[in-house]
């Protein structure tokens, strides 16, 4: 396989820029905020089972 | 004028096409075959009692013994002449079957096990391994106290020398220089070893499984969308680059890389471009964070572990920072009195790193689900369960299998277990060995004059910002949450 020249990879993304799509951002936050919920019942639930 | 009628061509058949065994599955059967040659203790054969130890010198020639009484007539160094013939004729037929080219791979496996075994031969020397409990016996009045673990250190620091100022080197041992292979055999390996673990502490290793496997899930789910958005919202990163380049960070390196590259159809260029700068970085933290660990950690042992497992990338890294965080915390340790049993703080490294290899098949098929319908918007592109298959990391059966062999065995049949663990004392012999090997290559893949190249500097600084920024102490915060109080068994006597 080719070496792959990364700087034109990044002059390519910069000329082309994606902007965030409203579907990214709810990927985003929402798996953010089932992780911190998660975090939080999992660490609650050790806790009490200790 | 009439054409000339050519004659028929006679149709070739196409070469048939040679399917070669994966290194994940290689690393299965390897390992296995330890594991079950151990067992043999169980029907009366001593089969890798011949297998060389190295116990911790004052005089080199006492150094190396067979593993078993039973081979006591054996001299050291032709225990380890046998030791390297059998994993030398064992990986060759390896190389044949992954499609390596066999004759480089012996040249390349010959220097690579006699610079690694060295490297563990010299951390071996009672000066740097003894720990202070053990001086006396020694007679020494001092020792740098860093168990004979510290092989590992040294044999990452040769590695490192070769890689970055021996090309020429580094090149010629190549088709041998397979840190993934090793790793992953190791844990194959260290599946069995566990498993007696278990059996002896059985509420404490549930705890510690069942505390991985949460630590997993909220780092999984913590860690990638906050390094997605960084790289997406602040450095311009496209959809392809962004997705492979958060995996890489903020799970497992490499693998998560190549999975999430293949989930989202991204080029074959992105990931090997971010699994290229992951090894890099993973050098970085294994030669920092378990000297951090020992230093703020030592009174949480596990907790050390755990973050070892989470913070560190690539499965070699990882389990490696677990193997020197434990020598280092239970060398201070037994500076103060307490000797910790060996094998947990790198149990809770594994167990971390070997559910969050289980995870990245779980998180490429939701990034793939996400991808083709709703990004894309492919939906006649189903992720089919084939794919999955393909994408789940095969050395994790070895582990689980060992493990629960282990497990299994111990518990219908208790009175074979004085047997078992001797049989799992052998194959650790071939688990260590391993383990060397990949500090050893981890160095020798480790060009840091990558950093240098044109553009890289962008992708780096993402690396650095979200690892040593964010993830890092996340993990740790996370490692902290669900392991903070519990204390590995100590070594009684």
């Amino acid at each position: 396989m080719p070496e792959p020249v990364i700087g034109e990879e990044i002059r390519k993304m910069e000329s082309e820029y994606e902007p965030l799509l409203p579907v990214e951002k709810k990927l985003i936050w929402y798996t953010f905020a089932t992780g911190v919920g998660l975090c939080v019942l999992l660490v609650l639930l050790s806790h009490l089972f200790k | 004028m009439a054409t000339p009628v050519e004659p028929p061509v006679p149709q070739r058949r196409p070469p048939p096409t040679v399917v070669h065994l994966s290194e994940d599955w290689l690393s299965v059967w390897i390992g296995m075959l330890v594991f079950v040659l151990s067992l043999g203790l169980l029907a009366g054969l001593d089969t890798l009692g011949w297998a060389v130890t190295t116990s911790v010198w004052t005089s080199p020639a006492k150094a190396l013994a067979p593993a078993s009484k039973n081979y006591a007539h054996l001299p050291g160094l032709v225990s380890l002449l046998l030791t390297y013939l059998a994993m030398l004729v064992v990986l060759m037929a390896g190389a044949k079957a992954i499609g390596a080219s066999v004759k480089r791979f012996a040249q390349g496996f010959t220097v690579i096990f006699a610079v690694s075994y060295a490297c563990w031969f010299l951390g071996s020397w009672a000066y740097i391994a003894a720990t202070p409990d053990k001086r006396a016996a020694l007679h020494l009045p001092w020792s740098l106290n860093l168990t004979n673990e510290s092989g590992f250190i040294i044999a990452l620091v040769v590695g490192l020398v070769i890689g970055n100022f021996m090309p020429g080197l580094a090149a010629w041992l190549k088709e041998a220089v397979r840190p993934e292979l090793y790793i992953k055999t190791a844990i194959v390996v260290l599946g069995g070893f566990l498993g007696i673990m278990v059996l002896d502490q059985r509420r404490l290793a549930s705890a510690m499984i069942f505390q991985g496997l949460c630590a997993i899930v909220c780092a999984y789910l913590i860690f990638w969308p906050i390094v997605y958005f960084v790289a997406r919202r602040y450095f311009g990163f496209s959809r392809e680059w962004a997705a492979p380049l958060a995996s890489g960070i903020s799970i497992c390196g490499v693998s998560a890389a190549i999975a999430t590259g293949a989930a989202i159809r991204a080029r074959p260029v992105v990931p090997v471009m971010v699994s290229s700068l992951v090894v890099i970085f993973a050098v970085v933290e294994l030669l920092i964070l378990p000297f951090g660990a020992q230093h703020f950690l030592s009174g949480s042992p596990m907790v050390a572990g755990a973050w070892m497992g989470l913070a560190v990338k690539t499965d070699g890294a990882a389990v490696a920072s677990g193997a020197i965080a434990e020598s280092l915390i239970r060398a201070k340790a037994a500076a103060n009195g307490i000797n910790f049993q060996p094998g947990w703080i790198l149990g809770a490294a594994t167990t971390v790193k070997v559910f969050i290899d289980i995870m990245i098949g779980v998180w490429a098929f939701v990034l793939a689900w996400v991808w083709t319908t709703k990004i894309e918007q492919r939906a006649d592109q189903k992720v089919s369960a084939k794919q999955i298959w393909q994408r789940f990391p095969k050395f994790v059966l070895g582990y689980v299998v060992t493990f629960l062999g282990v497990m299994v065995l111990g518990t219908l049949v208790p009175s074979l277990l004085p047997k078992v663990k001797t049989a799992m004392g052998q194959a650790n012999i071939f688990r260590a060995i391993f383990f060397v090997l990949t500090f050893f290559t981890i160095g020798v893949l480790s060009n840091f004059r990558k950093l240098w190249q044109e553009g890289i500097a962008k992708l780096a600084a993402v690396y650095v910002l979200c690892l040593f920024g964010y993830i890092i102490w996340v993990g740790l915060l996370i490692s902290w949450l669900f392991f903070s109080g519990m204390l590995p068994p100590t070594v009684k006597g």
